[in-house]
């Protein structure tokens, strides 16, 4: 055992299907989560998050390369990695017929665990991702949120070493999605490991250590959020309407992005005074943000277009 | 590290529960389980019409036919919680083996089915007054019939990549095997030439078998050993494949 809770090297997937052409989903990834981490992949549709998850989580054998989990190879002794995972499935479903308390209790029993702990990690999972009202209601009976809730219950519920969590909080609302996050820390707090994906970039900045964005099957960036923040070379973003047309004159204060007719410049906080100036005497308006993961993601995804 | 099972996970593990989850997943579907014997139903009528002096036969195949109708809903079964639930990735990226899994959804179905099997196999009993090795027999029938029909159905489930697909499939199998061949009529009355086939057929094995131990028919020697052996390799063969295909398919390629 290391202290590397994951490690993939080389990472190849190639889809064959009969009668369409093959898909090479991963073309080499390489990346390393440490014990206790919880770490993001981001990614546009396609990139290939899901099938670097369903790989590591024993689901999906690769075309080449390798990946470890607490040192085990996993294609070639599934068997010794499972015990230590637990996978919350891009789109899957709570049994229908199954209450929230009889999904996440019946899980836990069939992973093994006795009726006695079984009973009581369900419970405290039920009542952390806020489901105490419907659990004794049949998930048919629950809205989309509220299934996706109980999916996540069931698997946070396990407390396994090992969580691997596919658009965990897809459909839920903020209150929802911020208890999720909050079950999260706890249980990295004590050692488990995490690894999800997510579309929402206020998410991974906010519970995520570490961030990996993919595009088209390869690692493009790795690092903090604060990390990709600073590469977009700047830490406040000033959007002008009507400012693309004046866009020469804020060429020198940093990137500009031009949206239609506005312009979104990417500036360091000195220079902000004399550019508010230069936008007054051309009589634009101008909000001031800092900048996000968001433009940090566009910034790295949109160069990997640009060179298509 | 820690963990909820330290060590090599056991054959198994939370077979038993799995088993019960799918028993109350589907133990909601009363209608589902009262149509699950119209075909059977239809065809005692028939063999009552037509003659009823078979209506014993015909009981005991009602039987046989049932546990084999169960492989169909195994089939559908696995395919709809995999397909619409990812029900196979949340267990099986787990410490539950492939095989537990197979089995837990397959008893399940069985648990689940049974009921009305039982009170056919028990109006069978009465009406042809079965000995107590009888009763035996048309136990371990049903239960060699069951492990063939699970582990078809099992193994045909992973095939699919929709089910829409499996609709129109699954029953015309399940039926066609159990409807056609004499597993509700003696088999006496079904082709010598062709009775090698329907011999090699569990539902139809298993009720030559039945046919004989109550003294329905007296088929040669040969035929009955065909249809034991048969029975008991294909079951064990089909059990086994149908395991190294659950650990097989665990993992997509
Ligand atoms: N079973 C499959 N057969 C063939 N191609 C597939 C299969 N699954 C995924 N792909 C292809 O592999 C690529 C990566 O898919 P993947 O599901 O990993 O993307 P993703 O990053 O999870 O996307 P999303 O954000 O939409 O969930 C895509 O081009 C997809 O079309
Ligand atoms: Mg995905």
């Amino acid at each position: 055992m290391t202290d590397l809770a994951l490690r993939s090297v080389g990472l190849r997937k190639t889809y064959r299907t009969k009668g369409s052409p093959p898909v090479e989903a991963l073309a080499g990834v390489t990346l390393e989560v440490r014990s206790g981490e919880r770490v993001a992949l981001l990614g546009r549709n396609g990139a290939g998050k899901t099938t670097f998850l369903r790989i590591a989580s024993t689901l999906l054998r690769p075309t080449a390369g390798a990946v470890e989990i607490f040192g085990v190879d996993v294609d070639q002794h599934p068997e010794r990695v499972r015990p230590y995972i637990a996978v919350v499935p891009q789109e899957g479903k709570p049994f229908f017929h199954l209450t929230p308390r009889e999904q996440v209790y019946t899980y836990l029993r069939a992973r093994g665990l006795s009726r006695e702990t079984g009973k009581a990690r369900a419970e405290a999972a039920l009542e952390a991702m806020g489901l105490t009202d419907f659990a004794d209601r049949l998930a048919i009976t629950l809205s989309g949120g509220q299934r996706q809730r109980t999916m996540v219950a069931t698997v946070l519920a396990t407390e396994a070493p090992f969580l691997f969590l596919d658009e965990p909080t897809i459909g839920m609302d903020p209150f929802a999605r911020r208890s999720v996050w909050a079950s999260l820390r706890a249980l990295s707090r004590r050692g488990s490991t995490i690894m999800l994906t997510t579309h929402y970039l206020d998410e991974a900045d906010e519970l995520s250590e570490r961030l990996y964005i993919i595009d088209r099957g390869v690692v493009r960036v790795s690092g903090t959020s604060e990390e990709l923040k600073r590469s977009v070379g700047g830490t406040l973003k000033v959007h002008m309407p009507g400012g693309a047309a004046e866009i020469e004159r804020f060429r020198s204060f940093g990137r500009c992005v031009p949206d239609g007719t506005g312009l979104t410049v990417i500036a360091a906080p000195e220079r902000l005074g004399e550019l508010m100036g230069v936008a007054v005497a051309a009589h634009l308006t101008a909000t001031v943000g800092p900048v996000t993961l968001e433009e940090a993601f566009l910034n790295v995804v949109g160069r990997s277009i640009d060179e298509e | 590290m820690r963990s909820e099972s330290v060590g090599w996970p056991r054959p198994f593990q939370g077979l038993t529960a799995f088993l019960w989850t799918e028993v109350l997943v589907q133990a909601h579907e009363e209608l589902a389980m009262a149509t699950s014997m119209v075909v059977q139903g239809v065809l005692l009528v028939f063999v009552w019409i037509l003659d009823p002096t078979l209506i014993g036969v015909a009981l005991l195949g009602a039987v046989l036919f049932s546990m084999f109708t169960m492989g169909q809903r195994v089939l559908n079964e696995a395919a709809y919680l995999r397909i619409d639930h990812k029900a196979n990735e949340l267990y099986l990226a787990g410490p539950l083996t492939a095989e537990g899994y197979f089995l837990g959804l397959s008893a399940g179905v069985m648990i689940v089915y049974l009921p009305p099997v039982v009170i056919v196999g028990i109006l069978a009993g009465l009406v042809v007054h079965l000995t107590l090795v009888e009763v035996g027999l048309l136990i371990v029938l049903a239960f060699g019939v069951w492990v063939c029909a699970a582990s078809i159905g099992y193994i045909f489930s992973t095939a699919f990549r929709e089910n829409r697909a499996i609709w129109a499939y699954s029953s015309l199998f399940f039926n066609v095997f159990g409807v056609l061949p004499p597993v509700f009529y003696p088999l006496t009355k079904f082709p010598v030439a062709l009775r090698p086939i329907v011999l090699l057929m569990p539902p139809s094995a298993a009720a030559a078998i039945l046919q004989t131990a109550i003294g329905a028919v007296r088929p040669p020697a040969g035929e009955i050993t065909l249809a034991a052996v048969g029975l008991v390799v294909e079951a064990v063969l089909l059990f086994a494949l149908a395991v190294y295909w659950a650990r097989r398919t665990a993992r997509e390629r």
